[in-house]
């Protein structure tokens, strides 16, 4: 009895530590196993993979550098893929520090070779569109006129003289949006607008504290898929072939979580059995 | 005069010669032409190269509901569309402003697809349009569409389902928001958590330390706040009565101007307008993690013997309602918020689920709106309750004894809800 | 060895707010302090530039000197919402801060009305739409309804239609739960209270993926990075 009530008493401090180094351990390892591809990572892949080469795709970055862990990895394959496949890729954020996180992604997908080779042209195969204040306004303004809510690029281009837009009034001239969302302004605002109400086909990469309130657009089919956190991230990674963070990073999180269970699983055994000795 | 005749004969059979070799001359130009456009040169020869069935065009009009400049184009898809030998790629839709005039491209659609909308027209201005069938060896083109202008409407009819439950749901609200003025007694089921409340209070009181009041990260313009602000003035009135300490760190500056407004209240409701201070609401940051290291921060040296969380909350609940346990404090929280739900229920001692908050507000304020709201939308949980059961029960029926009436009958109301 | 001193003061920073895990100590304190003071100014700067700037003062401005020329711009109605923004400011005047409710009156009301159809629509009618599907019966094909095809999709309706039955049952407040009522309240309660486990499982894998993000800087941007 006293090691269940030693369970009880455990101080957190050492599950802090616990958790710390199943953690960090597997980062030297240099292990990845092989993941099995969830239905609606899949079925954002194949709606992908069905979207002609040269389609226009917007990207939209509602995130900001504390969800970058989760939604950086997906954003980057997301965006290396966009160049392979030769989307002409137009990005935005409804987040201030979201841009800015796709300029990392951008940067990132400029060091593949293949994609080098492309010798992608801003304005031309890609544009910034910056961020624009306003929440779920800003979806609401670009259902009739992207340049009304983005009269500039992140540069400060006119939105007429950049090439790549010169046929891109709004929705109906995009054929798909990709949008990373860790919270408000995000995903649901993006389904509520621009899919519910411009027929946007939309899918979705969410942080995994955001991703159970997606789930029901995709049950009702408003959204075509789904990466949810991490684990969603490594998954697209491996479909798309550029395995990256999250790939590596799947043992620490599996390790991670295995220590969790261990512990709700003998805190819930403490607790019953010590309530019963007290009865 | 038979030489005559004979010289005419053959005249005429040359001529004839001559002017079917010319017929012939010219078709083999334009089957040159076309093959010329679309044929595979094979050494000398021209292979000639099957081009995919073309769409036709269905229908052209005026987008529907909408505030003008758009069109939508709809076609029958190619046969050859995810069949057949030439395999459509893509369907691309062209406009010009004259039947004979030049086309261009305004869009495309990917094969599957059957219809287009064109958000480019300017009202008032006719257009022609034809769609081009692509596969990997060309494009075929439909025919011409007849003019077609677009314009704005006043009201969008393919939203009138909607517009109707809202308006039931608006009149429910507003009716009994009226009889809730008028002085009507309205019944609302307890809420545990709410006898909690005074319980929390009291128990700082006892033990001498301050209540911490966050009301959530949101500005004033998000409901869950203002729910929470009025619940602050409940708490208020009985804390200014006991002389309880109360420290109320906020991340926006409205809800604390707010905030300070209603704890003056109710500390001069009280009789004792000398106990308030300012100092009890402070402006820490718009930041969210940074708002909630000072929080944790204040909680680990105040110790709070009591935490409110109501409102509007982020990722930041879970690292609150944790340091919050660790000291000990007696956590009472609420918020709308799904995501946040699970850390308060599994840290702190009283939730309150999503519309329990605004019920708790209703409740513990007795304002007719709120009040009346509550039971506005109780009405709306009706309609789905009924209409949910009601339609599962009639499919399930229809399944059973396959019976197309039934279905047909099942869909038509299911349709009132598709909002499409 | 290669010293970035940005990468040196995010180091301090994230081991001492990690610190706080230990216990409170200065070093997490002045942690704090930083954290809370440099947000604070970051966004006062954010906001001016994005909002008074970008939304106000560039579509204000012009219109206004178009004004001195004699010339009526649509942009000049962003003056309305200027003196709106000020009026919201009033709160801060304790004597006449009863002028900034108008404003705030009318940011409640348009995003109320704004997001009314959004949430009616996405949330209420097209989850009822989809939450309405056969329990029982043979595979069908007819009237275009999913036909329920196999033993486990039929009890996946089941669950669907009493979880979300119950639910609305249990934020029904103008009847107490007793008897029936209250079962199908209390089995509403389970599916809430399942749902908000799975909820919490996956913030789990949230929250170990951002601390993973931290490490991995720790690790590779800072021992590795300066140390090679």
């Amino acid at each position: 009895m006293g090691f269940w009530n030693t369970m009880l008493a455990v101080d957190r401090r050492w599950i802090f530590l616990l958790v710390f180094l199943s953690l960090l351990i597997p980062m030297f390892l240099g292990v990845t196993f092989k993941l099995s591809i969830s239905p609606e990572v899949q079925t954002l892949y194949d709606t992908l993979e069905q979207l002609p080469n040269g389609s226009t795709v917007l990207m939209t970055f509602d995130y900001d550098p504390p969800s970058a862990p989760e939604l950086q990895p997906m954003a980057d394959a997301a965006v290396k893929y966009a160049f392979k496949r030769d989307f002409k890729l137009i990005i935005m954020g409804l987040w201030p520090q979201g841009p800015l996180q796709a300029e990392i992604s951008v940067r990132e997908a400029m060091k593949d070779p293949e994609i080098q080779a492309r010798n992608l042209e801003y304005g031309v195969d890609y544009v910034n569109l910056g961020f624009q204040a306003g929440n779920e306004f800003v979806i609401q303004r670009m259902g009739t006129d992207f340049r009304e809510a983005f009269p500039r690029d992140i540069r400060g281009t006119d939105y007429s003289e950049v090439p790549l837009l010169k046929n891109t009034k709004n929705f109906s001239n995009v054929d798909f949006v990709f949008n990373f969302s860790a919270g408000y302004p995000g995903t649901v605002e993006w389904v509520q607008i621009a899919v519910d109400r411009f027929g946007v086909k939309l899918g979705a990469g969410n942080t995994a504290v955001q991703a159970p309130l997606a789930y029901p657009y995709l049950g009702a089919g408003q959204l075509v898929g789904l990466l949810g956190g991490m684990r969603g991230g490594a998954e697209f990674e491996r479909l798309t072939g550029f395995k990256a963070k999250a790939t590596t990073f799947m043992l620490s999180q599996t390790f991670a979580h295995a220590i969790v269970i261990v512990f709700v699983i003998l805190g819930n055994i403490a607790y019953f059995v010590t309530r019963k000795k007290e009865q | 005069m038979e030489l005559l005749r004979s010289r005419i004969i053959i005249g005429i059979t040359l001529l004839s010669m001559v002017l079917m070799f010319g017929s012939a001359l010219a078709q083999d130009a334009d089957k040159r032409d076309v093959l010329d456009s679309t044929a595979v040169r094979v050494g000398t020869f021209k292979k000639p190269v099957n081009l995919p069935i073309p769409a036709q065009l269905d229908v052209v009009e005026d987008s529907e509901g909408d505030a003008g400049s758009s069109i939508t184009v709809s076609w029958l898809p190619s046969p050859d569309d995810g069949a057949g030998k030439n395999n459509v790629i893509e369907y691309q839709i062209l406009r010009s402003e004259s039947q004979d005039g030049e086309y261009v491209i305004v869009g495309s659609a990917s094969r599957g697809m059957t219809q287009f909308q064109d958000a480019t027209t300017t009202d008032g201005v006719t257009y022609f349009y034809y769609v081009r069938t692509i596969s990997k060896d060309g494009g075929a083109n439909s025919q011409i569409s007849a003019g077609i202008q677009s314009s704005p409407q006043w009201f969008n009819t393919k939203d009138l389902d909607t517009f109707i439950i809202g308006l039931i749901i608006c009149a429910a609200v507003i009716y009994f928001i009226y009889h809730a003025q008028k002085g009507k007694k309205f019944f609302l089921r307890q809420i545990a958590g709410l006898e909690a409340v005074d319980e929390a209070i009291g128990r700082a009181t006892e033990m001498g330390r301050s209540i911490l009041f966050i009301p959530g990260i949101n500005d004033m313009d998000d409901v869950q706040t203002v729910a929470g602000i009025t619940i602050l003035g409940r708490v208020a009135k009985t804390i200014a009565e006991y002389d309880t300490k109360i420290n109320m760190p906020v991340s926006r500056s409205i809800v604390m101007t707010t905030a300070r407004e209603t704890i003056k209240q109710a500390y001069v409701a009280a009789g004792r307008p000398d106990a308030y201070s300012d100092d009890m609401v402070h402006y820490l940051t718009d930041e969210q993690f940074g708002y909630v290291a000072a929080v944790d921060g204040i909680m680990v040296r105040e110790k709070p013997a009591t935490c409110f969380y109501l409102g509007a909350f982020f990722a930041e609940s879970l690292i609150m309602a944790e340091t919050g346990n660790s000291i000990g404090a007696i956590q009472i929280a609420g918020t709308a918020m799904p995501a946040q739900l699970p850390f308060f229920v599994a840290a702190c001692d009283y939730t309150l689920i999503g519309e329990e908050l605004f019920a708790a507000s209703a409740y513990l304020s007795g304002e007719p709106k709120q009040l009346g709201s509550l039971k506005g939308q109780d009405v709306g949980k009706i309609i789905a309750m009924i209409v949910i059961l009601g339609l599962c029960g009639l499919y399930t029926v229809a399944s059973i004894s396959d019976s197309v009436s039934l279905l047909d009958f099942a869909d038509k109301i299911k349709g009132l809800f598709s909002a499409s | 060895m290669h010293f970035d001193l940005g990468v040196w003061i995010g180091a301090f920073l994230t081991l001492g707010i990690i610190s706080f895990l230990y216990k409170d100590n200065p070093w997490y304190k002045i942690c704090e302090a930083i954290f809370v003071g440099i947000s604070a100014g970051y966004w006062i700067a954010s906001l001016f530039w994005q909002n008074l700037v970008s939304k106000l003062y560039d579509n204000l401005a012009p219109a206004i000197v178009a004004l001195f020329h004699g010339q009526i711009q649509y942009n000049l109605l962003y003056l309305v919402a200027g003196i709106l923004g000020i009026m919201m400011l009033l709160r801060l005047i304790p004597q006449i801060g009863w002028i900034s409710r108008w404003p705030l009156a009318l940011v409640v009301g348009a995003t109320a009305g704004l997001q009314f159809i959004n949430y009616l629509v996405s949330n209420g009618v097209k989850q009822i739409y989809n939450t309405i599907v056969p329990v029982f019966g043979p595979v069908s094909d007819a009237g275009g309804i999913p036909p329920v095809a196999t033993t486990g999709e039929g009890i996946g309706n089941v669950i669907i239609l009493i979880g979300t039955f119950t639910g609305l049952v249990y934020f029904f407040f103008s009847k107490e739960h007793k008897g029936l009522f209250g079962g199908a309240a209390k089995v509403g309660t389970w599916f809430l209270m399942i749902t908000f486990g799975a909820s919490f499982g996956y913030t789990v894998m949230s929250r170990m993926s951002l601390l993973i993000g931290r490490i991995d800087f720790l690790v590779n941007d800072w021992i590795r990075g300066t140390f090679g």
